[in-house]
């Protein structure tokens, strides 16, 4: 769905308007292809810009009853009230740092995968790795923290069986603070390290195989070529699957950790989005968590335009 | 070029919105009152309710150990009875309170909510913004029964109205002290086979699990026995803060001496506890398990008869065993505090039922609840049918055995059970969950219960928000910290930054707020 997005925000701009009357006569013309184009226009006006019109509750005290013209206005009560919140510098740094790890860790593992996968000359190995890495994306998050909470309970599970047997004292994995980022990271790795690794895969294979035969000749050695050749080939895809993971960044991850999640490992486990799950719906403090929600989008927003910035001026992709 | 595409985006986006705010903003508005309902004759006493058949749309919790509540004789008789056809729209246990928000907050309303645990703040703020409507003259009127018991127990009224003087939501009503308290069950077998007393104080509670962790009582050589276990999380501090002299009134964490009102997490008293929780938790005394179990998983330690010493209202859960256990006072505190502190009050379950504002017939549906508020109507929620599935011993309702054979069957017939329906419950209709030996174990903690037990009050809305907003973090923080406390992943060198950040989380302004509104009770 976000690759979507960024197409048609592509798409956009290119709409040359600099003349009215121009671009109404080639519409005219090409009425096929506009009304083709109209279908996914209307789908994200309703469920992409429709729902912005919601957001004013995030100044405002929303009653349901009077409905969202109807209440009454607050201004910005509600972020001054999260930004005086006790939890405030917690959440951020939290939704902050979990991304941030995962994006340092996670996200160039799928790189290497491929990288590897391509390697292997032996095509039933690669086959078999590639599926092996990838059948774990298709586990539902709920069975996912299921086979974690087995898996890591300090009772009964492999690992700490596994601890003990060479002497040392189980770890209460999911109750510690300190290891909750650890196994949230690792756990996402293994998951879509294998799924998120197809793209490159699809993008080494459209590498020009004779750019590999010349660097053969001129004796460039195996990690030489993959240097040169692979990175290189790759590198616009990279940039922009980076751009548009930065695009979700505060938002990464919500259901495994709202299911991971309990008092003792809140530390580090309390990001933005669960926090606005919690004191949102279940508390019912609608106009207090859209604000909270609001700052986040905003904190992602700025965090897009930065990266896509930096990626125009230093490489020659980017999403606009 | 790009700044007027930047400018045509917004407009669109402007045209967008604007068009859409069209679209939503009568979606939300009430239905029209019909006056249809007018030509129907109500009945002020008797039955049925209604000459016509009235049709109400009614969301209610639904407990994983109940079937569908249609099915449940209790609605299917009372429908034939009253003329009044309800249809419930169920969501289970696990996310209800979800579900219910939301139900508020996109104003799609039922006409009245069935066991739907509303907490005071939400019957204010769905009271107050006009969802839910006021209902104290809909009770003069229509509600005899729930009438006369808030007339025998004043603090009904105190504990559900709101200082506006509306009632938006109905208790569930429990005359029954011993359905108001958990009571402390401990294994009798256990305590016989290693010679040991029934402790009296928390140390000789501490020396009596400490035996039933290594002397093996329930002599299989294995050490898996559980000394001591409660249902998920902090409860085992309800259970627990009696006897080191912190009490649970106005349902909070409160203590009232002398009229003056002390919120005593910060206390040294509270320090002294959780210090005590955790020397049983270090050495495995206390449930290790305890933060992370399921209900499910609880119940079933109780019926293992591999636990020494737990919590529960009765003995349902570990019938087959029951004889392995009994209920034994709390024990007396360090400083001498000898309390049974978590017992609720007799509106014990706020919030069970409620009616909407787009209810075409509220006095029909007052009418129809408070059946169940009559010794006569929770008999028939509580039981069925009589001869079906109970029979009547000297006037009082028993389950009959051949319908008990199977235990599952009674949670499938009652809404009661899985807690918190709109009913009385009496000494006439709690045989089942007031059996002898659970009557004993109550009796062992009578002297102990508090002389009034003060109900949850009342804010007005401004400051309900404000106790809410107070309250949010300060909930949240206490809940982490004193569990860190009680496992150790924090020590009580820590114990003065916990008083200072509570301190700065303002818990003195909370506890004005709440001296305030016992101040007005008083009155």
């Amino acid at each position: 769905m976000k690759r979507v997005k960024a197409d048609s925000s592509m798409a956009l701009p290119r709409s040359d308007s600099r003349r009215g009357s121009r671009l109404l006569r080639q519409m005219a013309k090409r009425y096929d292809l506009y009304l083709m184009l109209l279908l996914p226009v209307i789908w994200y006006l309703v469920f992409h810009y429709g729902p912005l019109y919601g957001l004013q509750i995030a100044f405002k005290n929303f009653n349901p009853a009077k409905g969202i013209l109807g209440s009454s206005w607050e201004g910005f009560g509600h972020f001054e009230r999260f930004f005086d919140s006790y939890y405030f510098w917690r959440l951020l740094w939290n939704t902050l740092s979990i991304n941030l790890f995962s994006l340092l860790i996670a996200f160039p593992i799928p790189i290497l995968l491929a990288l590897i996968i391509n390697e292997i000359r032996n095509k039933t190995f690669s086959k078999w790795l590639q599926n092996i890495t990838y059948i774990p994306h298709f586990i539902s998050v709920v069975v996912i923290v299921g086979i974690l909470n087995v898996f890591l309970s300090p009772n009964s599970g492999p690992i700490n069986l596994l601890i003990e047997a060479v002497g040392g004292t189980p770890i209460r994995f999911l109750e510690e603070a300190g290891w909750f980022k650890t196994i949230f990271i690792g756990s996402n790795i293994w998951q879509n390290m294998g799924w998120q690794s197809i793209i490159y895969i699809a993008a080494l294979s459209g590498v020009n195989p004779q750019l590999y035969e010349a660097a053969k000749m001129d004796g460039a050695s195996r990690l030489r070529r993959i240097w040169h050749i692979s990175l290189p080939g790759i590198a616009p895809v990279v940039i922009i699957l980076l751009i548009l993971d930065i695009g979700h960044f505060m938002n990464i991850g919500f259901e495994k950790i709202l299911l991971m999640q309990n008092n003792l490992n809140l530390e580090s486990s309390d990001v933005i989005s669960t926090f606005v799950y919690t004191t949102g719906i279940l508390k019912g403090e609608y106009s207090y968590t859209a604000a909270i929600g609001l700052f986040n989008s905003v904190i992602n927003l700025i965090l897009l335009l930065f990266v896509n910035r930096i990626a125009r001026k230093t490489s020659e992709t980017s999403l606009w | 070029m790009r700044k007027r595409w930047g400018r045509n985006a917004v407009i669109t986006m402007i045209a967008s919105s604007l068009m859409l705010a069209g679209c939503s903003s009568d979606g939300g508005s009430k239905k029209e009152a019909t006056p249809k309902g007018t030509e129907n004759v109500v009945h002020a006493t008797g039955f049925p309710i209604v000459e016509q058949p009235v049709d109400l749309k009614m969301f209610t919790r639904i407990a994983p150990v109940n079937g569908p509540f249609k099915e449940m004789p209790v609605f299917q008789d009372y429908e034939k009875l009253s003329n009044v056809k309800v249809e419930f729209i169920e969501a289970p246990t696990d996310g209800f309170q979800e579900k219910k928000n939301l139900l508020f907050a996109s104003n799609e309303l039922p006409d009245a909510l069935f066991r739907s645990g509303l907490s005071p703040l939400e019957a204010v703020r769905y009271g107050s913004a006009g969802q839910l409507i006021p209902l104290e003259g809909l009770i003069d009127e229509y509600a005899p029964n729930l009438k006369k018991l808030m007339e025998q127990y004043p603090e009904i009224r105190s504990g559900i109205t709101t200082p506006e003087g509306h009632i938006y939501a109905i208790p569930g009503i429990v005359t029954l002290g011993a359905a108001r308290t958990d009571k402390k069950w401990i294994n009798q077998m256990w305590l016989e086979k290693l010679n040991l007393e029934v402790p009296e104080t928390t140390e000789e509670l501490y020396e009596v699990l400490l035996a039933f962790r290594d002397g093996d009582p329930n002599g299989n050589g294995k050490q898996d026995e559980i000394p001591m276990t409660a249902r998920l999380g902090l409860p085992v501090v309800a259970a627990m803060s009696g006897s080191f002299g912190l009490d649970s009134q106005l349902g909070y964490n409160v203590n009232i001496e002398n009229d003056k009102v002390s919120i005593w997490m910060g206390s040294d008293k509270n320090k002294e506890m959780l210090m005590y929780l955790n020397k049983l938790y270090k050495e495995k005394l206390l449930d290790p398990e305890i933060f992370s179990h399921t209900e499910a998983q609880y119940l079933a330690k109780q019926g293992s008869g591999n636990a020494g010493f737990f919590f529960d209202q009765t003995n349902n859960n570990f019938l087959s065993i029951q004889d392995q256990y009994t209920g034994i006072a709390p024990p007396a505190g360090p400083n001498g505090d000898r309390m049974q502190s978590q017992a609720l009050p007799i509106a014990r379950d706020f919030g069970a039922f409620a009616i909407t504002s787009i209810n075409k017939y509220p006095e029909v549906t007052m009418r129809w609840i408070d059946y169940f508020y009559s010794d006569e109507g929770s008999t028939l929620l509580r039981f069925g049918r009589e001869g079906e599935h109970y029979e009547l011993k000297d006037g009082i309702p028993f389950y009959t055995e051949d319908f008990l054979k199977d235990i599952t069957n009674q949670a499938k017939i009652t809404p009661y059970a899985g807690g918190g329906a709109p009913h009385l419950i009496s000494e006439q209709v709690s045989s089942f969950i007031n059996p002898p030996q659970v009557q004993e174990a109550q009796q062992k903690l009578d002297p102990f219960m508090p002389e009034v037990r003060y109900a949850a009050p009342m804010f007005d809305e401004q400051t309900a928000q404000q106790v809410n907003i107070l309250r949010n973090d300060i909930d949240k923080y206490y809940e982490e910290q004193s569990t860190k406390f009680i496992v150790g992943a924090l020590s009580f060198d820590k114990w003065g930054e916990f008083q200072s950040t509570l301190k700065k989380m303002k818990v003195d302004e909370l506890e004005k707020l709440y001296q305030d509104a016992y101040d007005k009770m008083q009155k």
